[in-house]
C-alpha cells in the first residue's frame, strides 16, 4: 500500500467531494433523457404569454370526455411570458441544452422570426400529416406556413367584426345596416363636426399598432401583405386606397387618431362617448369593451364590418396565436396528441370558446347547434354567431414572411405620415416599399 | 526557526532509515502559487462573463446567423452593410441628440438643484431630494402608462393643460417625429436630473465653508461665489458625472423603448434600440453584434476623450 500521509488525504477526499457535488451539476446541464414518451403519465412543458391557453389546458386535461381516452395522462408546467421573450427563449434554449418547451404559444407576428434560417423546420413539428384529414375544414393556417408546411395551429379565428352603440345610433340616426364604408363615413363626418363622435380608430402609437391598423383594412379590402410564396404584394392599388380611406376617415374625424385600440386614450374614447363604433378583432368585445366600459353592458352590439364600395371581403383579421409541437422531445408525441384534441376536435374547440372565449377555427363549428344559440350578455344578448358565421366564411387570407417585422417597422412611419397629412398615400406606401426593399436585401 | 521547531514535537522527523520522499511540482510551487489561486476566481468570472461575450460578439459581428444552426462567416460584410443602412445613421443621429441634450441640459440642471437643495435652512429638504431621486426607482411600466397618459395627443394631461392655459393643445407630442424626440427628452430629463443631483450635492457638501466665507469677505455675490468657488471645488465630480453620463447615454434605450418604441417610424430610435432591434425581433445575430461592436468602440472612444479632456482620475492640484 502506498504511503499516504494526512495532507494527501485531506486532499484526495477534497477532490472526491468536489466531483460527487459537480457530477450532478454537470449531469444536469448535459442533455436530458431522449427517448420519446409513448404512454403513460407525462409532463407537458407549457410555454404561453396568455393565462386563457393555461385556464384551456388545464381545462382540458382535467376532461374525461377529451383526454380519458389517450394513452398519457398529462401534467402541464407552465411558463407565463412575454411573447417576443418566449421565441428569444426557445432558440436561446435549443442553443444551449435542448431545454426547450414541448408546447408553444407564438402570437401571429413574432411567428415570423422563425419562418427565416430554417428554424421552423429545425424545431417544430411539420403539422402537413395532421392537419391533411381536415381538407378545407381549418380555417386560417397560411400565416404559419413556411414553403407549404403548417408548424402552427391557431388558437383563435381573430375574426374582426364591427361594434358599435346602438344607443348613439340611434339618437344621431345612423343606419346599424350601412352596407359600405363609404356611406358610414358620410354619418362619421356628420357626427364628427355636430358632436365629436367618431365611428372608428386608426392607430397613431407604434410601428406595429400603425401598421396592424392598416393590415385590417388592407387585407378586409382584398389585398395581400405577402403572396403565398411570401413576396411583398404591398404594391397595389388596394393599399394606397385603404391608406386614403382612413387618410380622409381622420381628417374628416370620422376615424379617430388614437395610440391604440386598448390604450388608456382609447378607454377614454370609450368611456365619454366619442367613440361610438370600432372595427376590431372578437377578443375586443372582453380586453376592450368590458374591460373599459362594464358600465355601457346593453349598449353596445356587433355586425359584420361594411364592405369598401371597390369590393372586398365581409370581414377581416388582426392578429392570432398559433400552438407549436417542438419536435424530437420525449414529450413530443404526447403535446402533439394534446393540441390535436383540443384544437382538432369538436370538443377540444367547445371547451376552448367556454373556458378563453376562443373562435373555433374549425369551419363546422360556426354551425354548431350549441354555438348558434350563445348569447352575449354585454351585447344584450346578441346571438353572436349570427355575425361570426358568415364572417368566417369570407375571411381573408394572410400570408407572413420572415421579413414581415422588417416591413412593420418600414410601413409604420410613412403610414402615420400620411394619416398626420405629412406625405401623400400614395408616396407613403412607395417610401415603405423602397425601404423594405433597401433592408430586406440583406 | 529553531523555536518553533520546538513547539512542534509531534511532527515525525524523516530518520536516516526512511529517505526523505520526492518533492512533487505541487509542493514545489504551491507558495508560489498560492496568491495566484486566491485572486482567481475574479480573473475567471472576469473572463467568462466579460471576455468570452466580448470575444464571441466580435465573432458573430462578422457571421451572419439566425440564432439556430452554424453562423456562416461573411467578414466583415455586416460593418459594410451597417455603413450604408439609413436605419443605422438614423439611429446614430438620434443617439447623438440625445447625449448632446443630457449633456447640455440634464446635467447643468442637476447641477443648480443640487446648488438649491445644499442651501442652508431649506425648509423640507429631504422631501425635496425624495422627490428629485424617485424616477430613479419607479417601475419603468409605471412610466411608460404615466408618460403616455400626459403626452397622448386627444386626451393627454399636456395638451389638456395647453388648451386650458392658452387654448391650444394640439401638439401631436408621440405622432410628430420632432415632437416625439422632445417628449423623449423630457423623459430623460424627468428621470435622470435628480439622480445626478445627488452626486452633485455630495461633491457640494465637501466644499469647505471657509472658501465661500473668505469670497464673502472679498465681497462676491452669490453668483461669483458659485463661478469662482462652486464649480472649481466640482470639478472633479462635474468630470466624472460628464463621463459616465456620456457613457450611458450613447447608450440609451429605456427612455425610447417604453415612450415610442422609437417611433413614429424611426424617428426616436437609438443605437441600442437598433441593436435589439436587429437581433431580438428581426433574427439577425450577426448584423446586430457588428453594430454592438461599433457602438462599443465608439463609447470605448469618447469615454476615453472626455475622461482625458476632464482630466477624471487626474491630481489637478
Amino acid at each position: 500500500m502506498p504511503d499516504l500521509d494526512r495532507r494527501a488525504l485531506l486532499r484526495g477526499m477534497g477532490v472526491a467531494g468536489l466531483g460527487l457535488l459537480g457530477a450532478p451539476l454537470l449531469a444536469s446541464c448535459g442533455a436530458a433523457d431522449r427517448t420519446p414518451l409513448t404512454a403513460g403519465p407525462v409532463g407537458i412543458r407549457l410555454w404561453t404569454h396568455d393565462p386563457g391557453y393555461v385556464t384551456t389546458f388545464e381545462t382540458a386535461i382535467g376532461e374525461p370526455g377529451l383526454v380519458g381516452d389517450s394513452e398519457f395522462e398529462f401534467r402541464l408546467d407552465v411558463t407565463n411570458a412575454a411573447p417576443p421573450d418566449i421565441i428569444t427563449r426557445m432558440i436561446t434554449q435549443a442553443i444551449a441544452d435542448g431545454n426547450t418547451p414541448d408546447l408553444v404559444g407564438l402570437v401571429i407576428d413574432q411567428f415570423a422570426r422563425v419562418m427565416g434560417s430554417s428554424i421552423a423546420e429545425n424545431l417544430f413539428v411539420d403539422l402537413t400529416d395532421v392537419v391533411a384529414p381536415l381538407g378545407d375544414e381549418l380555417l386560417k393556417l397560411a400565416p404559419y406556413t413556411v414553403d407549404g408546411s403548417p408548424y402552427s395551429l391557431d388558437a383563435d379565428n381573430s375574426i374582426t367584426v364591427f361594434y358599435f352603440r346602438q344607443d348613439l345610433f340611434a339618437d344621431h340616426g345612423v343606419p346599424e345596416d350601412a352596407a359600405t364604408w363609404e356611406e358610414l363615413a358620410e354619418h362619421g363626418e356628420r357626427l364628427s363636426r355636430d358632436h365629436e363622435i367618431s365611428l372608428g380608430v386608426v392607430s397613431t402609437g407604434d410601428n406595429l399598432a400603425v401598421a396592424n391598423s392598416f393590415f385590417q383594412f388592407f387585407l378586409q379590402r382584398g389585398g395581400q401583405v405577402f403572396d403565398a410564396a411570401g413576396e411583398l404584394a404591398l404594391d397595389s392599388a388596394e393599399a394606397v386606397e385603404v391608406l386614403e380611406f382612413m387618410t380622409e376617415g381622420v381628417r374628416s374625424g370620422f376615424l379617430l387618431g388614437l395610440p391604440d385600440p386598448y390604450s388608456s386614450a382609447a378607454a377614454a374614447a370609450l368611456k365619454s362617448g366619442r367613440l361610438a363604433a370600432i372595427a376590431m378583432p372578437n377578443w375586443y368585445n372582453a380586453y376592450g369593451l368590458q374591460a373599459n366600459v362594464p358600465d355601457q353592458q346593453g349598449r353596445w352590439r356587433m355586425r359584420t364590418l361594411p364592405r369598401f364600395d371597390a369590393g372586398g371581403h365581409l370581414a377581416s383579421t388582426l392578429g392570432g396565436t398559433g400552438f407549436t409541437v417542438l419536435k424530437d422531445k420525449p414529450g413530443t408525441a404526447a403535446a402533439l396528441d394534446l393540441l390535436s384534441r383540443v384544437f382538432l376536435t369538436r370538443e377540444g374547440q367547445l371547451l376552448r370558446y367556454r373556458s378563453g372565449g376562443f373562435l373555433p377555427t374549425l369551419r363546422s363549428l360556426y354551425r354548431d347547434p350549441e354555438l348558434v344559440e350563445v348569447r352575449d350578455e354585454y351585447l344584450g344578448g346578441q346571438r353572436v354567431f349570427d355575425v361570426y358565421a358568415p364572417a368566417a366564411e369570407d375571411l381573408p387570407l394572410f400570408h407572413q414572411a420572415p421579413a414581415m417585422q422588417i416591413l412593420t417597422d418600414v410601413l409604420g412611419g410613412p403610414v402615420l405620415d400620411a394619416v398626420r397629412g405629412r406625405t401623400s398615400p400614395a408616396a407613403a406606401i412607395e417610401a415603405a416599399i423602397v425601404a423594405y426593399r433597401e433592408q430586406v436585401k440583406r | 526557526m529553531t523555536n518553533q521547531t520546538a513547539h512542534r514535537p509531534s511532527v515525525p522527523r524523516p530518520t536516516a532509515e526512511e529517505p526523505e520522499k520526492p518533492a512533487t511540482w505541487w509542493s514545489r510551487n504551491q507558495l508560489r502559487l498560492a496568491p495566484y489561486a486566491f485572486i482567481s476566481p475574479f480573473f475567471l468570472l472576469y473572463g467568462l462573463f466579460f471576455l468570452v461575450p466580448i470575444l464571441v460578439g466580435l465573432y458573430l459581428s462578422g457571421t451572419e446567423w439566425a440564432g439556430l444552426g452554424t453562423p456562416q462567416w461573411v467578414g466583415l460584410r455586416n460593418y459594410q452593410d451597417l455603413l450604408g443602412d439609413r436605419s443605422f445613421w438614423i439611429s446614430v443621429g438620434n443617439t447623438a441628440v440625445y447625449v448632446l441634450f443630457t449633456m447640455c441640459v440634464v446635467v447643468p440642471a442637476a447641477l443648480l438643484i443640487a446648488q438649491a437643495l445644499n442651501a442652508r435652512g431649506l425648509r423640507g429638504r429631504d422631501m425635496f431630494r425624495l422627490a428629485y431621486f424617485m424616477p430613479v426607482v419607479i417601475s419603468p411600466i409605471v412610466i411608460t402608462l404615466v408618460f403616455g397618459l400626459f403626452f397622448e395627443r386627444e386626451f393627454g394631461i399636456v395638451n389638456g393643460l395647453l388648451r386650458a392655459v392658452f387654448g391650444f393643445g394640439g401638439i401631436d407630442w408621440l405622432g410628430d417625429p420632432l415632437w416625439a424626440k422632445v417628449s423623449v427628452t423630457v423623459l430623460v430629463l424627468w428621470r435622470w436630473t435628480g439622480y445626478l443631483t445627488i452626486f452633485f450635492l455630495a461633491g457640494l457638501q465637501n466644499v469647505p465653508r471657509e472658501l465661500y466665507e473668505a469670497a464673502a469677505i472679498d465681497g462676491a455675490g452669490p453668483v461669483r461665489r458659485f463661478v469662482d468657488v462652486t464649480l472649481p471645488s466640482l470639478r472633479p465630480v462635474t468630470a466624472f458625472i460628464a463621463v459616465t453620463v456620456l457613457v450611458n447615454t450613447a447608450q440609451i434605450f429605456d427612455e425610447p423603448f417604453l415612450l415610442t418604441q422609437g417611433g413614429p417610424g424611426e424617428s426616436t430610435l437609438s443605437v441600442a434600440m437598433f441593436i435589439y432591434r436587429a437581433g431580438f425581433q428581426r433574427q439577425q445575430l450577426g448584423y446586430a453584434a457588428a453594430a454592438g461592436v461599433l457602438l462599443f468602440v465608439v463609447v470605448f472612444a469618447l469615454g476615453l476623450l472626455a475622461n482625458r479632456a476632464l482630466g477624471v482620475g487626474r491630481d489637478n492640484r
